[in-house]
């Protein structure tokens, strides 16, 4: 059965919970959109509601860690890391607190909830900051895999996750490795490298069959796994980044700086939101195809970029 | 001959603790000093009264920029040597221009204010055997981040809980009540649900009293009504003095005339 990785997040940290007595939820009025009643109703004296107080729980959260807990602070990005970034910075990562952002809804993959909830800026302002760590998992088993690794890690991190129920990519036998990218599909012509479900596009058939792609997915965003991508892209020659966020500050223009520092230059498309704010829709193909980081824009770009 | 006409005996302490802070910040070139000489007696109090067990219960200086204050206090205590206390703020140095936990004894990094309370909100309730004292200042308060941690520590009953105010009245370009009054801030606590001291910020008879005070449900605040600059003439209520640049040698002198008549 598929599950959303929302639903894999809250699953995962109830049974991590049940062996782990150290791991706590520090959550802003949003357990049931993180499926999180589970865990509050078994472990209710780990489940610490600080209401819509963005600021404070990432603080709170700072403290509980000291004490020897390991945190997980969970929101919708749009409120936490938006809200609350310089709490974030002082309290959780300068001052290396065991702490995991989980920021739901993140992306136009939100879509009815608007502008105002779809994060797209949340990859550029958490990979800014030095001590932490940024993940964007791709399905519900990665997601499993992921929260379960960082759950033994103290290392602050932010983990990107999105509301809609996606299509699974990865089976069982995952094993997730921070700073290691996977990679998807072997292939010869272009390298595409995405994180989160739009990736899932690459393998859309309507994607001209006589170019041979190379898929990887890139979840751990920081630490990123350059040698994989520069072995690939050194292979292709051709480079396109898809994401769900803006250019600005996006993986895209990470793996762009990187691979100039190295004088490596491949051919280039970003397809990612271009300097815009998001807009309710309930069909995500239709945002997608409008800020032009759709199938079509993906086709377009295999076709110009040859 | 020096004379002990002394309140208390950890006046002569605070005396000497105000003349290294002093020091530092003269030969370093600059430092918050206001703050810093109208919250050492709090943080003296803290760290000399004995009414803490500081290996066990946290101290959390929110207002980072009070940390001339905290480390002449900690060099005192014996946390680090004082030789260290000349480099404040230099490059390189442990003890940088806002409180860092690099600095043995220091539990939190601050410097962003209205932090340090829900830091402190954390730590009381992971670690509920031992008391957490949080110090901020009251422009602090201007911050809506303190009220939500003060309605946090009431929700979860944070009894271990002290949170003092260094409540000088000024703030980095005026008074308090100029630039976003406060108001009466412990009718403010105390409708939050909040058990309320008011006290002479510089009377360790009046302080101690107040930290001793015991409570299983509810957190406590200690509003320290303090002296911008205490105990140096021309500083006092002058919020010129919130931070200093380049003292002049001759305001130096004076400053030191002024705190050692008091030794």
């Amino acid at each position: 059965m598929t599950i959303s990785i929302r639903q894999a997040f809250g699953e995962t940290l109830y049974n991590l919970a049940k062996t782990n007595r150290n791991i706590y939820v520090v959550d802003m009025d949003l357990k049931s959109s993180l499926c999180l009643n589970k865990f509050a109703q078994k472990y209710p004296r780990r489940f610490i509601e600080c209401g819509v107080a963005e600021n404070n729980a990432a603080a709170i959260a700072a403290g509980l860690a000291k004490t020897g807990k390991t945190v997980f602070l969970t929101s919708f990005a749009c409120f936490s890391p938006a809200i609350n970034w310089n709490t974030i910075k002082q309290s959780i990562a300068y001052n290396q607190a065991n702490v995991k952002i989980i920021g739901s809804h993140a992306g136009l993959l939100s879509t009815d909830l608007g502008a105002t909830h779809q994060m797209l800026e949340d990859v550029a302002l958490m990979s800014a900051m030095p001590n932490m760590e940024v993940f964007s998992p791709i399905d519900s088993i990665e997601t499993e895999k992921l929260i379960t690794t960082i759950s033994h890690s103290k290392t602050p991190a932010y983990v990107r996750l999105v509301r809609a129920t996606t299509p699974q990519v990865f089976d069982k036998k995952l094993t997730f490795t921070i700073g290691k990218s996977h990679i998807l599909k072997k292939g010869e012509d272009i390298t595409i490298v995405g994180h989160g479900p739009i990736l899932n596009q690459a393998f859309d058939s309507s994607l001209p069959k006589k170019v041979s792609l190379e898929i990887i997915n890139c979840s751990s965003i920081k630490p990123l796994d350059v040698a994989t991508i520069v072995k690939s892209v050194k292979k292709t020659k051709h480079l396109i980044c898809l994401e769900d966020h803006q250019k600005n500050g996006g993986l895209g223009q990470m793996i762009a700086s990187i691979l100039l520092e190295k004088n490596i230059h491949p051919k280039f498309v970003h397809l990612a939101v271009d300097n815009r704010f998001g807009q309710s829709g309930r069909d995500s193909k239709k945002l997608y195809d409008y800020y032009k980081i759709g199938v079509n824009n993906l086709i377009d770009a295999i076709n110009k970029i040859l | 001959m020096l004379s002990f006409n002394k309140d208390h005996p950890l006046d002569q302490l605070s005396s000497e603790l105000r003349l290294d802070l002093l020091e530092i910040i003269y030969q370093s070139g600059g430092g918050h000093i206001g703050g810093s000489l109208s919250s050492i007696d709090l943080m003296t109090s803290v760290y000399f009264s004995q009414i803490f067990d500081l290996k066990k219960d946290h101290f959390i200086l929110s207002a980072g920029h009070l940390c001339t204050a905290l480390y002449v206090v900690l060099a005192k205590a014996g946390y680090f040597s004082p030789k260290l206390l000349p480099s404040y703020s230099s490059f390189g140095s442990l003890l940088q221009g806002h409180v860092s936990a690099q600095v043995p004894g220091v539990e939190y990094s601050s410097g962003s204010l209205g932090q340090g309370l829900s830091f402190a909100c954390g730590l009381a309730l992971g670690d509920r055997d031992n008391k957490t004292i949080c110090l901020t200042s009251d422009g602090e308060h201007q911050e809506g981040q303190i009220w939500e941690a003060v309605m946090f520590a009431k929700k979860y009953q944070l009894g271990n809980l002290i949170n003092i105010v260094d409540f000088n009245g000024y703030q980095i370009d005026g008074a308090v009540k100029d630039i976003m009054p406060l108001n009466d801030l412990a009718a403010k606590y105390i409708s939050f649900g909040w058990s309320v001291t008011t006290v002479d910020g510089h009377d360790f008879n009046q302080i101690f009293k107040a930290l001793k005070k015991e409570s299983v449900l509810y957190p406590h605040c200690i509003i320290a009504k303090t002296t911008l600059g205490k105990g140096i003439s021309y500083m006092e209520n002058n919020y010129n003095y919130h931070d200093v640049k380049n003292l002049s040698p001759d305001l130096y002198n004076q400053a030191l005339v002024q705190l050692r008549s008091k030794l």
